[in-house]
């Protein structure tokens, strides 16, 4: 019964994520902005692929298989989920201060950098 | 325990969503005006190709596809930094 329980909301979870997934992806290419972009980013990357990995974890766990078999496919979900939520966040952070930095990209409507307005100073 | 034959019916629809998704990313790869753009969509890519191998193991029953998950969950990450290295070149002293 706890098996059966357990099963259901881990395809709960893979169905959410899924969902999280294609509103992420449509909201990549609505939004116009880099810095914009960000947001659906994290949505597709912590929404979009740690909750399905939990999601599978469960699954594997509650299957009528050798143990072999689904403790190594749980502990691989688990694994990955914890890299991308350790390092998904850092990463994007370290490329919005690249982008920004660089110049690479301009945030449009934009009223004050505060940023830009420091480096500016550190150079002079 | 629940039977296998249960994921039958249950993982084509996640399949269906996912491979939707990754559709719709890859026209931002292919478009994206600036490069930070491109390997922010190259970045969710991938996490979700860690979610499609992760359910073809299940789906096929075998382990040996589920391996592939960690090196890739890594390389996004390496992605990333090598990228941000490559703009801010010449910035730093």
């Amino acid at each position: 019964m706890i098996d059966l329980i357990i099963f259901w909301i881990g395809v709960g979870l893979l169905f959410l994520g899924g969902i999280l997934d294609v509103i992420a992806a449509i909201g990549m290419n609505r939004f116009n902005n880099f810095f914009l972009r960000l947001h659906a980013a994290t949505v597709g990357s912590i929404g979009g692929a740690v909750y399905p990995l939990a999601g599978i974890a469960l699954i594997a766990v509650s299957l009528d298989m050798p143990a072999t078999f689904k403790y190594y496919i749980a502990g691989i979900s688990v694994i990955a989920g914890l890299l991308i939520v350790l390092t998904a966040p850092a990463g994007s952070h370290i490329l919005a201060k690249a982008a920004h930095k660089s110049g690479e990209v301009s945030p449009k409507p934009v009223i004050v950098d505060k940023l830009r307005e420091k480096e500016e100073v550190s150079e002079e | 325990m629940v039977s296998v034959d249960v994921l039958g019916f249950v993982l084509p629809g996640a399949f269906i969503l996912y491979t939707v998704a990754m559709l719709i990313y890859s026209y931002r790869v292919f478009k994206g005006p600036t490069l930070p753009d491109m390997v922010l969509a190259i970045d969710t890519l991938v996490v979700d190709l860690i979610v499609i191998f992760m359910l073809l193991s299940l789906y096929y029953l075998t382990p040996y596809l589920a391996i592939g998950a960690i090196p890739l969950a890594a390389w996004v990450f390496l992605l990333d930094i090598y990228v941000a290295k490559y703009l801010l070149r010449g910035k730093r002293k």
